[in-house]
C-alpha cells in the first residue's frame, strides 16, 4: 500500500518533471512565433492562420490582465489579513473600512483565476508546439471553419457543457470554497461587514464544535447528529415499507378504482410542501383542530404536547412524514411490482407458499436489490430533509441543554439554516455545513460499497 | 368437492378484497383530512368567525371574505403569485435545456475528464445547499439580483446548478439504443444534429418530467428566496409571503387567509401535475432504479 | 484532450470573473478606496465636530439633496405611515429630493434582515428594543442627530429612553411604550382576576384556556421579577455586553419556578401569547396589540386588568412583575449626510408627538410621548390604562444578548416537555437554574 502510493506520488512528480522539460524544449526548439507566445497568448496560432483559437488565448491574457489590475491584486493583497482599515465616522457620515467578506470572497476567486491562467498558458504552449509538428510533418493546420464546425460535431461536448459548468463554478463551487474558508475565521454576529472586519482564527472553530461545557457545541452537536441519523434511518425504512404495502395493496388482484386510489395518495406530491405541511403544523398545534376535537370527544383533557415534547414531537414528525413519503415509493414501488415476472409467483404458489412467504422470498428480494442504490440516495436526502422538519417544528423544542439555539428535532441542515438566519453565526455555520458534508460522504460512500447491486451491475455491464 | 374448493376459495378471497377496501378508504381519509380541512378553513367567514385557530373544521358560515382579501389588491398577493408563476416558467424551461445538454454530453460523448467531472459534481452534492446562502446572497447582490431584482436573481441561482441534476436524464438516454447514433453519424449527421433531431424528439417523457419538476420546486422555496427578497415586499413568492402569514405574530387571525392562499396556489399547480403525472411516475421510477 | 476540458473550464472562469468584474465595480469601488485617504483627508473636521455638537445646530440642510429613503415598518401601519410621510413632505418641502418608500417588514425581522446586511436595509427602520445591542454592535444603528437627542429624551417617558439608549448614547427614537404585557379575560368565566390561582381554578372548571407564553425569556420575567430576581447586563458603547447580574439560582428564583411548574401543570394552561391564535381562550397574558383580537373574541365579556399575583411556595404573596417594553425607531448609518440629515428629520417627525397620537388612533398602539400618554382618547382605552397599571410593577427592559432569548426558551421548553415537574426536588430545579445563571453570565465577556 505504502509502496503504492509512493509509486504514485514518483509518477506524479515525473509527470510534472515531463512538463516542466517539455515548455523547456519547446521554447528552445520552438521558432519565434512559438517563443514569443510564452509572453503574448495566442500569438503562434494567429500567425499561422488559426485565428479562433488564437483569439481566445489572447482575448483570455488582457482579461486576466485587465482583471488583475483593475480588480483582483487589490482583494488578493489583503487576503491574508482579510483588511485592516476599519470604519469610522467622519463628522456624522459613516466611512466604511475595508469590507472582510468581499476580500475573501474575490480573493479566493483570484487565486481560481491564477490558476486557471497558468494553465491557459501551458495549454497555449502545448497548442504550439503540436502546430509546429504537425507543419514540420507537412500536415496542414485544420482550417478555422472546421475548427468551428467541430463545436457541433466531435467536440459538440464542450459547446454542451460550457454554460452549466460556469454556472455550477459561479453558483456552486466557488460559494462552498467560500465557506468552507469561513470556517476558519472568526465571521460572526460581532464581526460582520462592512461594520466590522472579520480575521482568520485558525481551528478555533472546530476546537469548539469539540469542546464540552456551557458554550462549547460538542454535546448539542452529538444531540443533533445522533437525532439526525435516527431520523434519516427511520424516515427511509418505514416510508420504503409501507410504500411497498401501499402499492401492493393497490395492485391487488380484484381491487377496483386503481386509479382513484393513486390519485389520491399523488395529491401529496403535488400540492406544494410549505402549504399541506404548515397546515398539519397547525392540525396537531396544542390548540390546534386535532386536539380541539379529541377533548371535544372527550378522549383527553388537555391537549396532547404533539410539537412540545421531545420525544412526541420526533415520533409526530416520522408519521407525519409517512404521509409525506408515502405516495412517492408507492408510485415507484409501483412501477417495479409489475416487472416482476408473474411466472415466479405462479411457480411459489404450485410450491403451495403463501402470499406472505412470496413477499419474503420473491417480491422484497427483489425490490431491495433494484433499489438499493435509490434507498441510498433517500438516506442522504433524508439526512439533509429541511422542509419536513422545519415547517412542522423549526427544530423545536428547545431546551437549556442544548446551546446555540438548538432544538431536540433539529437535524444539522436546520440548525445550520437557524445559525445562518437567526443568530448570523456564519463560523460555526459553515464548521457545521463541513460536518454534514462529511457524515453524508462517509454514509455514501461505505453503504454504496455494500450494495450488492452495485457489485453486481460491474458485472452486468 | 372441487366446486366447494372453489367456492372457499373465492370466498377467502372476497374476505380479503373487503379488507382491503376498508385499508384503502381508511388510507384515504388519512390523505385527504388535511386538504379538506385546509379548503374548509379557507370559506370560514372572516367577517363573521375569525381568522385564527378556532376548534372546529366546518365552518359556521360559508363565504368567500379570504378569497376576497387576496384577490382585492389589499396586499400584493397578486403580484406574489405573478413573481412566482415567472420564476417557475422561466426555471423550467432554462432547466430543461440545460439538463438536456448535460445529459448528451455525459451519456452520448466519451471526453477525457467526464468521469471526473461526474465524480466532482457528486461530491459538491453531498455540501448542503444553505450553507452557501450568504455567499450567494452577496455574489447576487454585486450583479444587483437581491432585493428589487430577487425575480432575476432567483432564476439565475435556480439555473445555474442546474446541470448537477442530470442523473435521471442520463438515465432515461442510457436507454436509447446508441446503434441509431452509430448509423446517422455513418449517414453524416453531426453530434449536434443527432441531438437535435434524433434524441430529443425521442426524449418527450424526460422533458416533460424534467420540466415539470423543474416547475414545482420554485413554489415551495421560502427560504432562499426570502433571504434574496427581503425587504421588498413586491419581490416576494407566494411562499414567502405567506409562511409569515402563520409563523410572525405580526400577522395574527392570517390563518384562514394563508389557507385560501394555499388552496389558489395548490390548485393549478395540482392540476398540472395531476395531467402530466404519466411522465413523473416514468421518470421518478426510472431514477430509482439507475439509483 | 483532457486539457481541452480544462480549457473549457477556464473559459468558464475568465468569463465569470469578468462578470463579477463589471457587476461589482461600481458598488464595490466607493467602499473599498474610501477609508484610507479619505479618512485622512477629512481627519480635520472631524475634530471640529465636538464643538458643533456642543452648540446643538440644526445642520445646515442642503434643498437640492436628492435619494431614496427606504423605510421599514409592520405591516399594518404600512398606510399609516406612508400618510404620514406624505404630510411630512408637504411640511418640509426641503428634502422633496428625496423619495421615500415604505415597507412591511415586521419588527421581529427587521433586526435580523439589517444585520444581514446593513447596505440593503433600510434607512429607517421599526424593532423591538430587545434587539438593540445586536444592531449597535452590528453598526446598523446611527446615533440620534445630536440637534433631536434632547428634545426626545425630554419628550417622551424615561423607561423608553432608557431603552432607546446603549451606554450612555441615545441610538433611536421611542416610538411606543406598550410593548409590555398583562392580562385579558373573560369577565363571565373569571371571577377575580387578582389571583393566579383563582383564574387557574375558574378556567379549568369551565373548561377553558389560560394563556401565558411561558417559554419565552419575555414573559418569563414576570415569575422571576415578581419575586425579587434581578436579570441585567451592563453595554459598552459599541454594544457589547461587560457584565452580567443575575440572580435567579437563590431562594426567590426557586420560588418563582415553581410557580411556574405549578402554572405548567394546570390542565387549563397553554403555553401562547398571542390571541389570534388562542382557541377557548378564558385568560391570556398579552399585549395592547392583541386588544382588537381579544375583544371581538370576548365580546361583552371582555375586560383587561393587570397580571394577578400569587402565594409562592414558601407561603408570601407576589405580584406577577416582567418587562415594560418599546417599540424604536433607527436610523442606519449613512454614507451621504444630506441623506442623514433627512432620515432625522423623517424619523423625528414618525416619532413625534402628532404621530404617536395619531398612530394610536389608526391602530392602538399606545404612545411612549408624554404629551400624547396625556391624550384624552389614550387615557380612556382600558388596555392602555391595565398596561399602565401594569407598568408599576415592571422593569424597563434594558439589553440582552441574543442568546439569552433562546436560553429562556430552552428553561422554559424544559417546563413545558416535563423535565422539570412539581416532582421534581428543590436539588433538582435549583441545578436547572444554577446551570441558567451560569450560561447568562458566559454571554457578558
Amino acid at each position: 500500500m505504502a509502496a503504492n502510493t509512493e509509486k504514485q506520488s514518483t509518477n506524479a512528480f515525473a509527470a510534472v518533471g515531463r512538463d516542466i522539460a517539455e515548455i523547456g524544449t519547446t521554447f528552445v526548439r520552438g521558432d519565434w512565433k512559438t517563443k514569443l507566445s510564452y509572453l503574448i497568448f495566442g500569438f503562434g496560432p494567429l500567425m499561422r492562420g488559426q485565428i479562433f483559437k488564437g483569439l481566445g488565448y489572447l482575448i483570455l491574457e488582457l482579461l486576466f490582465i485587465w482583471y488583475m489590475i483593475g480588480f483582483g491584486g487589490k482583494y488578493l493583497s489583503k487576503f491574508s489579513t482579510l483588511g485592516t482599515v476599519a470604519t469610522q465616522k467622519v463628522g456624522r457620515k459613516t466611512v466604511y473600512g475595508d469590507n472582510s467578506f468581499m476580500i475573501l470572497l474575490f480573493g479566493i476567486l483570484t487565486i481560481i483565476i491564477i490558476a486557471a491562467i497558468i494553465l491557459v498558458w501551458r495549454m497555449n504552449i502545448r497548442e504550439n508546439l503540436r502546430e509546429e509538428t504537425a507543419l514540420k510533418e507537412g500536415k496542414a493546420l485544420a482550417s478555422n471553419k472546421k475548427f468551428l464546425a467541430s463545436l457541433l460535431d466531435e467536440n459538440f461536448d464542450k459547446t454542451l457543457l460550457t454554460l452549466p459548468c460556469l454556472g455550477i463554478f459561479v453558483f456552486t463551487v466557488l460559494p462552498i470554497i467560500f465557506m468552507i474558508c469561513v470556517a476558519f475565521t472568526n465571521y460572526d454576529a460581532n464581526h460582520q461587514s462592512p461594520t466590522n472586519l472579520f480575521t482568520w482564527v485558525g481551528l478555533e472553530n472546530f476546537r469548539n464544535l469539540f469542546s464540552f461545557g456551557s458554550t462549547g457545541f460538542a454535546g448539542t452537536f452529538l444531540t443533533v447528529l445522533s437525532w439526525t441519523l435516527i431520523w434519516a434511518f427511520f424516515a427511509t425504512f418505514i416510508d420504503y415499507f409501507l410504500g411497498l404495502a401501499v402499492a401492493m395493496l393497490i395492485n391487488k388482484k380484484g381491487i377496483k378504482f386503481k386509479k382513484l386510489w393513486r390519485t389520491i395518495l399523488v395529491l401529496t406530491i403535488a400540492v406544494p410542501q410549505f402549504v399541506s405541511l404548515l397546515y398539519i403544523m397547525k392540525m396537531f398545534a396544542s390548540d390546534g383542530i386535532v386536539n380541539a376535537y379529541l377533548m371535544k370527544w372527550g378522549w383527553i383533557t388537555s391537549p396532547i404536547p404533539f410539537w412540545t415534547d421531545p420525544t412526541l414531537a420526533k415520533i409526530t414528525i416520522i408519521v407525519v412524514n409517512i404521509w409525506v413519503g408515502i405516495p412517492y415509493l408507492m408510485l415507484i414501488a409501483t412501477g417495479l411490482l409489475m416487472n416482476i415476472p408473474e411466472d415466479l409467483y405462479e411457480s411459489a404458489r404450485i410450491d403451495g407458499a403463501n402470499p406472505f412467504q412470496m413477499f419474503w422470498s420473491i417480491t422484497l428480494p427483489y425490490m431491495l436489490f433494484v433499489t438499493g442504490p435509490f434507498l441510498l440516495t433517500q438516506f442522504t436526502n433524508n439526512l439533509n430533509n429541511f422542509n419536513v422538519i422545519y415547517l412542522l417544528t423549526q427544530g423545536r423544542p428547545q431546551s437549556m441543554k442544548l446551546t446555540g439555539n438548538a432544538g431536540y428535532t433539529d437535524l444539522l441542515v436546520t440548525w445550520l439554516y437557524k445559525m445562518t438566519v437567526t443568530d448570523t453565526n456564519y463560523k460555526m455555520a459553515a464548521v457545521i455545513g463541513i460536518m454534514v458534508f462529511l457524515v453524508t460522504a462517509v454514509v455514501s460512500l461505505v453503504v454504496y460499497n455494500m450494495l450488492p447491486s452495485v457489485k453486481d451491475e460491474e458485472g452486468f455491464q | 368437492m372441487n366446486d366447494k374448493k372453489y367456492a372457499s376459495m373465492s370466498k377467502r378471497r372476497a374476505i380479503g378484497n373487503a379488507i382491503s377496501y376498508v385499508l384503502l378508504i381508511l388510507i384515504s381519509i388519512i390523505w385527504l383530512f388535511p386538504f379538506f380541512g385546509l379548503i374548509m378553513q379557507s370559506f370560514r367567514s372572516y367577517s363573521s368567525e375569525y381568522g385564527g385557530m378556532v376548534n372546529y373544521i366546518i365552518p359556521k358560515k360559508f363565504s368567500l371574505d379570504n378569497y376576497r382579501f387576496l384577490l382585492s389588491g389589499e396586499t400584493n398577493y397578486l403580484i406574489w403569485y405573478k413573481n412566482t408563476v415567472i420564476i417557475a416558467i422561466i426555471v423550467a424551461i432554462l432547466q430543461t435545456i440545460i439538463v438536456l445538454c448535460v445529459s448528451y454530453a455525459l451519456s452520448r460523448m466519451r471526453f477525457k475528464g467526464r468521469e471526473l467531472l461526474m465524480r466532482f459534481w457528486l461530491i459538491l452534492g453531498m455540501f448542503p445547499g444553505f450553507l452557501t446562502m450568504i455567499c450567494l446572497y452577496f455574489l447576487l447582490k454585486q450583479f444587483g439580483l437581491t432585493q428589487a431584482g430577487a425575480v432575476p436573481g432567483l432564476i439565475l441561482v435556480y439555473v445555474a446548478s442546474s446541470g448537477m441534476g442530470y442523473y435521471v436524464c442520463t438515465g432515461y438516454f442510457d436507454t436509447i439504443p446508441k446503434a441509431l447514433d452509430e448509423a446517422a453519424r455513418i449517414d453524416g449527421a453531426t453530434r449536434a444534429r443527432i441531438f437535435f433531431e434524433m434524441i430529443i424528439p425521442m426524449s418527450k417523457p424526460i422533458i416533460i418530467y424534467t420540466a415539470l419538476v423543474a416547475f414545482m420546486a420554485p413554489w415551495c422555496d421560502y427560504i432562499f428566496a426570502s433571504y434574496v427578497a427581503f425587504g421588498n415586499d413586491k419581490s416576494y413568492n407566494v411562499a414567502v409571503a405567506m409562511t409569515r402569514w402563520v409563523w410572525t405574530n405580526d400577522y395574527q387571525g392570517y390563518f384562514t387567509r394563508f389557507c385560501a392562499g394555499g388552496i389558489l396556489v395548490a390548485i393549478p399547480v395540482t392540476i398540472l401535475f395531476m395531467a402530466l403525472q404519466k411522465y413523473y411516475v416514468e421518470g421518478v421510477t426510472g431514477g430509482a432504479v439507475k439509483g | 484532450m483532457k486539457k481541452k476540458v480544462l480549457s473549457v473550464l477556464m473559459a468558464g472562469v475568465m468569463t465569470s470573473a469578468l462578470l463579477i468584474g463589471c457587476g461589482s465595480s461600481t458598488p464595490a469601488a466607493p467602499a473599498e478606496e474610501a477609508p484610507a485617504e479619505e479618512a485622512a483627508a477629512e481627519e480635520a473636521p472631524a475634530e471640529e465636530a465636538p464643538a458643533e455638537e456642543a452648540a446643538v445646530e440644526a445642520p445646515e440642510i442642503n434643498a437640492d439633496a436628492t435619494g431614496e429613503i427606504k423605510v421599514w415598518v409592520a405591516d399594518n401601519v404600512v398606510e399609516f405611515t406612508n400618510q404620514r410621510v406624505a404630510d411630512f413632505m408637504e411640511a418640509n418641502p426641503e428634502f422633496s429630493g428625496f423619495t421615500v418608500t415604505v415597507e412591511p417588514v415586521g419588527e421581529g425581522d427587521a433586526a435580523s434582515n439589517m444585520i444581514t446586511d446593513v447596505e440593503a436595509g433600510a434607512d429607517i427602520f421599526a424593532f423591538a428594543q430587545d434587539q438593540i445591542a445586536r444592531l449597535v454592535s452590528a453598526g446598523a444603528l446611527e446615533e440620534v442627530a445630536p440637534q433631536n437627542a434632547e428634545a426626545v429624551k425630554a419628550e417622551n417617558d424615561p423607561g423608553s429612553v432608557a431603552a432607546a439608549t446603549v451606554g450612555d448614547t441615545l441610538y433611536a427614537y421611542p416610538l411606543t411604550s406598550d410593548n409590555g404585557y398583562f392580562l385579558y379575560y373573560d369577565k363571565s368565566v373569571v371571577t377575580d382576576p387578582s389571583d393566579l390561582d383563582k383564574i387557574l381554578a375558574d378556567c379549568e372548571a369551565a373548561g377553558k384556556n389560560f394563556y401565558m407564553e411561558i417559554n419565552s425569556g419575555w414573559y418569563q420575567t414576570a415569575f422571576f421579577f415578581g419575586t425579587g430576581c434581578t436579570l441585567e447586563y451592563e453595554t459598552d458603547n459599541e454594544g457589547n455586553f461587560t457584565a452580567a447580574n443575575v440572580d435567579y439560582a437563590s431562594d426567590k428564583g426557586l420560588v418563582a419556578m415553581k410557580e411556574i411548574i405549578k402554572l405548567a401543570s394546570s390542565p387549563a394552561f397553554q403555553n401562547g401569547s398571542a390571541a389570534g391564535e388562542a382557541t377557548n381562550l378564558a385568560a391570556i397574558v398579552d399585549g395592547t396589540w392583541d386588544s382588537g383580537t381579544v375583544k371581538e373574541l370576548f365580546g361583552d365579556n371582555f375586560a383587561c386588568a393587570k397580571l394577578p399575583s400569587f402565594v409562592g411556595d414558601d407561603g408570601n404573596t407576589y405580584q406577577l412583575s416582567g418587562f415594560g417594553g418599546f417599540k424604536l425607531l433607527g436610523v442606519k448609518p449613512q454614507t451621504d449626510e444630506d441623506k442623514l440629515n433627512a432620515c432625522d428629520a423623517l424619523a423625528a417627525y414618525l416619532a413625534g408627538e402628532e404621530t404617536q397620537i395619531m398612530r394610536y388612533e389608526t391602530v392602538g398602539w399606545g404612545p411612549s410621548n408624554l404629551n400624547a400618554q396625556q391624550s384624552e382618547a389614550v387615557k380612556a382605552d382600558e388596555a392602555l390604562s391595565a398596561l399602565a397599571e401594569q407598568l408599576a410593577f415592571t422593569i424597563p427592559q434594558g439589553q440582552y444578548p441574543g442568546d439569552y432569548w433562546s436560553l429562556a426558551t430552552g428553561l422554559g421548553d424544559d417546563v413545558i416537555q416535563g423535565n422539570l415537574t412539581a416532582d421534581s426536588s428543590d436539588e433538582d430545579i435549583m441545578k436547572a437554574l444554577q446551570t441558567f445563571q451560569d450560561t447568562c453570565i458566559s454571554y457578558a465577556k
